[in-house]
Order: C-alpha cells, then sequence, then structure tokens
C-alpha cells in the first residue's frame, strides 16, 4: 500500500456528446495508483466504470483534469502519444476477452511483444503460459477453449510485457463463479509476486471485498 | 510471432474472398504480360523478318505502303508489277552493293492430282529468283541433305520446269528432290488455269522466314507462266551504306521512274508497325482497365476486411500497437494478396505465351514468323512489381483508414 504512485488523476472529467445532449461519464474523479496494491472500481451499470478505467489504461483521453501516468502527463496527448505511454507499462483484459481467432494461443499471448518489437522466446511465452494454467493448451486456437481458458489467455496477454499496472475490466463478468475465482487468482498472484498494480472493474462484491481499495461510482462521481 | 505471419492469419480467414481477389489480380497480371510480351515480341519479329530478307531497300510499283509491307512478308495478293527495264537502270547505281529482280506470282497447287483425282486444292506463292544474284542476297540459304534430299542444287537460270521448295512448303506437300509438284496458273490477260508439271530440284533448310513456305523458281520462266514477261514484282537492294542521307539520295535518283517506289525496311518497319498500332491500343485500354479493376477488386476486399475485424483492430492498438504498425499490417495483407495474384498471374502467361501468340496470329494476321509474344524475365519482373506498386498503392486508404481508429471507439463498434 505504500508502494510508488504509477497513476494519479486530478479532476477527471469525460463528457460525451449524444445528439444535443451532453452525457458526463466521469465527472471529476480524484485516483491514485500504487504499485502493488489491487483497486477495485463497483458501480452500478452507466456508472462511469469501464469510461474511468479507460482513461487510467490511456485508451482514451480525459475531457478535463489531470491524469499522470508513469510519471507523464497523458491528457492532452494525442492517440500516438497514447500508445507510448500505455506500452509495456500498462496490460489490458477485457471481459469479452478479445482474443484474435487466427491466432494460438501462444501466439494470442505473445502479441503485445511483437508490437514492442521484442523477439517472443519461446522459454518466456512458456512461463506466462504456466502461469495462467494453460501449458498445455500452447497450440490450441481460442474456438478451442472455454471461456475461463480465454481469459485466462487475455491475463497472459496483459502480463507477458511485465506492466507495472494490470486494467482489467469485468474480467469475470461472463464466467461462472468458480472460473471467476480461479481468475481472481492470477491477479492476485501477479499483485502478490510481481508488485503488479491491479485495476478492475466488477459486479462481484465478493471479489472487490478481496482487493486492497474499493472505489465506488456513482453517476460518474466517486462516492467513497 | 511476425507481422508476415499475423497478415498472413487475416487473409486466410476468408480463403474465398482473398482466392478471388488474387485471381483478379492474376487475370490483370497475365493481361498485362502478354500485352508487354506481344509489344516486344512485335517488334523483334518485325525486325527479324525484315532482317531475312537480306535487303534493306526495295524497289516496287507505287500504291500502298501497307501493301510493299505485305507483299515482302507475305508475298500477298493483288500484286502490282513494274517494268524490268527498272532493274536494268538501276543496277548501275554506284552506291548498290547487291541487287536481286523478283518476281512473285500466286500459283494453285494441285495437292492430290499424285495419287488420284484433286479433291482439293490450294493456293502456294511462287517466288521467280536469279539464283546467284538472290542466293548472294540471303547468303544464310541452304539446301537440306539427308535420305531424299541428297543430291539437291539450285535450278539453272534458263530453266523451265524446275523448281525448288522453302522447307515448310516442302513439308506440307511431303515433296523431295525428284519429286514432281503440279500447280495451275491462269496467265495474265486469261481466265482459264494451266496446269504445269514441275521437278523438285532441291529443298531449302528452314530459315525461319517467308522462305519457309515459298516456291522458287527462275525468273524467266516465272515470268513466261504468268504471262508477264518483263515484269518484276520488287527488285531487292542492299546498299553499300545504309543511312538515312544515302537512302533519301538513292531514293531521289529513283523516284523518277514512272510508276516505282523506293521503300526502304526503316519505312516498312513503321508500316507494319502502325498496322497492329490501333489493335495495340485496344489491347492496352483492355490491360489497363483490367489492372484497375484488379485494384479496385483489392482495395475492396481489404476495406471489407478492416470493417469487419475494427474491434480486433482496437484491441491491437490496446495491447500497444501504434498507428504505423496497424499500417503496416495492412498493407503487408494487401501486398501478399497482390503477389498471390501477381506470380501465378505472370507464371500464366508465360506458360500460355504460345497460345497468345496463335490468338495474336489468327486476330491480328500479321505477316512475321518468329514469335509474336516474347516474355522476359525483366517483363515478369516489371509485372509482379507493377501490380505489387498499384496494389499498395490500393492498399492507403483502408490502411490509412485502419490506423486512424481510435481503439476504445473501435472496440466498442466491434461488440
Amino acid at each position: 500500500m505504500n508502494g510508488d504512485i504509477l497513476i494519479s488523476g486530478r479532476e477527471l472529467r469525460r463528457h460525451y456528446r449524444r445528439g444535443s445532449e451532453t452525457v458526463r461519464a466521469l465527472d471529476g474523479v480524484d485516483i491514485d495508483i500504487r504499485a502493488g496494491e489491487s483497486v477495485c472500481i463497483v458501480g452500478p451499470s452507466g456508472s462511469g466504470k469501464t469510461t474511468l478505467i479507460n482513461l487510467l489504461s490511456a485508451l482514451d483521453a480525459p475531457t478535463s483534469g489531470e491524469l499522470t501516468i508513469g510519471g507523464r502527463r497523458v491528457d492532452g496527448l494525442t492517440e500516438h502519444e497514447l500508445v507510448a505511454v500505455r506500452r509495456g507499462f500498462l496490460g489490458y483484459v477485457f471481459q469479452q476477452f478479445h482474443l484474435i481467432p487466427t491466432l494460438t494461443v501462444a501466439e494470442n499471448v505473445a502479441l503485445p511483444l511483437l508490437f514492442l518489437g521484442r523477439r517472443a522466446d519461446t522459454a518466456d511465452i512458456g512461463c506466462v503460459l504456466d502461469a495462467v494454467g494453460l501449458a498445455d493448451r500452447a497450440r490450441h486456437l481460442p474456438k478451442e477453449l472455454s471461456g475461463g481458458q480465454m481469459q485466462r489467455v487475455a491475463i497472459g496477454r496483459a502480463l507477458v510485457t511485465r506492466p507495472r499496472v494490470l486494467m482489467a475490466d469485468e474480467p469475470t463478468g461472463n464466467l461462472d463463479r468458480h472460473t471467476g475465482e480461479a481468475v481472481f487468482e492470477i491477479f492476485e498472484r501477479a499483485v502478490r509476486e510481481d508488485e503488479v498494480a491491479l485495476v478492475l472493474t466488477t459486479h462481484n462484491l465478493a471479489l472487490a471485498e478481496r482487493c486492497d481499495r474499493t472505489l465506488s461510482l456513482v453517476d460518474g462521481r466517486i462516492a467513497r | 510471432m511476425t507481422y508476415g505471419r499475423l497478415a498472413w492469419r487475416n487473409l486466410a480467414r476468408r480463403p474465398v474472398r482473398t482466392a478471388l481477389t488474387a485471381a483478379g489480380v492474376a487475370l490483370a497480371v497475365a493481361v498485362a504480360v502478354s500485352l508487354g510480351g506481344f509489344n516486344l515480341g512485335y517488334r523483334q519479329a518485325i525486325a527479324g523478318s525484315i532482317e531475312r530478307l537480306g535487303f534493306q531497300v526495295m524497289v516496287m510499283a507505287k500504291g500502298c505502303p501497307y501493301e510493299a509491307a505485305t507483299m515482302m512478308l507475305k508475298g500477298g495478293t493483288g500484286l502490282l508489277y513494274l517494268p524490268q527495264s527498272a532493274h536494268e537502270q538501276i543496277r548501275s547505281d554506284p552506291d548498290i552493293e547487291a541487287i536481286t529482280p523478283i518476281f512473285i506470282g500466286i500459283a494453285e497447287k494441285q495437292g492430290l492430282a499424285l495419287d488420284g483425282p484433286s479433291v482439293a486444292s490450294a493456293f502456294t506463292i511462287f517466288s521467280g529468283v536469279e539464283p546467284d544474284s538472290f542466293r548472294s542476297m540471303k547468303p544464310w540459304l541452304t539446301l537440306k541433305g539427308g535420305p531424299g534430299y541428297d543430291g539437291g542444287r539450285w535450278f539453272a537460270p534458263e530453266s523451265t520446269n524446275e523448281l525448288v521448295m522453302g522447307y515448310e512448303a516442302a513439308e506440307y506437300e511431303q515433296r523431295k528432290v525428284g519429286d514432281t509438284f503440279y500447280a495451275s496458273i491462269v496467265p495474265a490477260g486469261s481466265v482459264t488455269p494451266t496446269l504445269h508439271t514441275f521437278t523438285v530440284v532441291g529443298v531449302l533448310e528452314r530459315t525461319g522466314s517467308q522462305d519457309d513456305g515459298t516456291v522458287f523458281l527462275p525468273l524467266e520462266a516465272a515470268q513466261r507462266l504468268f504471262g508477264r514477261n518483263g515484269e518484276l514484282t520488287i527488285i531487292g537492294i542492299k546498299l553499300r551504306e545504309f543511312t538515312g542521307i544515302r537512302m533519301r539520295e538513292f531514293e531521289g535518283r529513283w523516284m523518277s521512274i514512272p510508276e516505282v517506289q523506293v521503300v526502304s525496311l526503316e519505312q516498312v518497319k513503321g508500316a507494319l508497325v502502325s498496322l497492329v498500332g490501333t489493335a495495340q491500343t485496344m489491347v492496352a485500354a483492355v490491360a489497363v482497365i483490367a489492372v484497375l479493376v484488379a485494384v479496385i477488386g483489392v482495395l475492396n476486399s481489404i476495406l471489407m476486411s478492416v470493417h469487419e475485424r475494427t474491434g480486433e483492430i482496437g484491441v491491437l492498438k490496446a495491447v500497444g500497437a501504434d498507428r504505423a504498425q496497424i499500417f503496416r499490417l495492412i498493407w503487408l495483407e494487401t501486398l501478399l494478396v497482390s503477389l498471390a495474384g501477381a506470380v501465378p498471374g505472370s507464371l500464366l502467361a508465360a506458360v500460355a505465351a504460345r497460345l497468345t501468340d496463335a490468338v495474336l496470329r489468327t486476330l491480328l494476321n500479321i505477316g512475321v514468323t518468329q514469335p509474336l509474344v516474347r516474355i522476359t524475365p525483366a517483363l515478369l519482373g516489371a509485372a509482379i512489381l507493377g501490380a505489387v506498386v498499384l496494389g499498395l498503392i490500393g492498399g492507403l486508404w483502408p490502411a490509412g483508414r485502419a490506423s486512424a481508429l481510435r481503439p476504445v471507439e473501435a472496440i466498442r463498434s466491434g461488440e
């Protein structure tokens, strides 16, 4: 809990135009994410959870406010500059897994290394697959896997670059309770063993209680 | 994992669409290569055929230069004649290195007269020549040897019933040295054909020129049989120095002879090239349209692929891909599909060159014997490179569009 601040947001706002209406998806959020802590963001649908995690992941830019990721101010950066910020520093896990269907498990895991210009060492990929419990599925295609296995591949893909922060948007939302807990244990292990900061959104309060901190979002603001 | 493998897997996702797109490129490239091969081969064929005529200048009766060109290379029909006195006058020109008078006539050969009643006949080109001057103009002409051909010789200038057959004429008629050859000739001013019997005294080796299909007989005999004593069809001339200036000087000296024109090989080449110029332009237009359609096909295919994978491209960006990397990936897909069409298309054109040659000969009726379609490695390389460059130009838009996608919006639209 006393680790370095990796991500810091002040008065973060993200407003969208929907026709003539302005949607205030986030409306003044302050947040700090430290190394080695797990932070859970909860809240009802439409409360701004995904918007917040997208901002913290540098996948989107705030309308206003100050956002620092890895010591670098990112508010106002272009898409090209945001790519440089998230590369290698952030890992992202989606609720829908979003694996590339034509690539094998090992190739999906190795994909971020391609964009980092790093060679995908077979041993390293094997190590990641081992960590997510899929060492025997390396050559399988996503369509040959269960939902839980696909999510573990997605986690492997997020961890392969050894990121400082792991972002997960409702990672267990499409999994049954047992599988969800197994997946969450992988996150916990990454936080515990590698000092990775974990930020996740979930509707599962039992999982939220296992995190170091829980932030509740309501109408784009942190309630407690 | 490499960009190439990733691009290939993306293309393999829709194998039918990829194959059809590549087939479109292949077809366009095959057409373009065939056209390029034709342009290349045709000029070489014209040059080769004219080279095999043995002379640089010909003197002939005034008329259309296209007729002159056709006559030189194919024997021609609707022949015009000039007085033999022109030959006597011109031969004294100091710039002439060699000169040979030629009389050309069309005779109806009696193909089956040896075995029974004539049920089929066809026309053949009879060329009356002076053997010595004709052979000095074409030193490569040699008589065929071997069983049935040994003892072959050129006819004596004064003989009346001896002839020498070109290689293909003899093969087609199945004649050897000592055989008899029958031909019906309609003399000038008459409508009744007269059957003549000749003895084959020699058969020529293949030359790859129009001489292969010609039957040669003495000049005087030919003039007499066709009822055109003292007339010639062309006078072949080799100048000591063949330059534009010398040619114009030579032409100026002899254009004064009534009803005579002096035609240089360069003029003939120009005439023959212009003969098929329109056809070449039309074929080129077809090739350009085919290439454009193929490029549009590539563009459409890749654009559809990008549209289908919008969400996936967003994910690639989320896991670390920047604009340049996405652009590279999509462009690589364009490159692969272009190559997958261009390489087989080029090979197809190379393999089918002989067929293309036959088709072009049928369509264009060109008077050359050398291959009309000449496909070289440089031509194949240029076609493949051209297809790839055009494909990549076609891929600019989809690649640019994909690279400009914002990750969050792309992922959301793909869900």
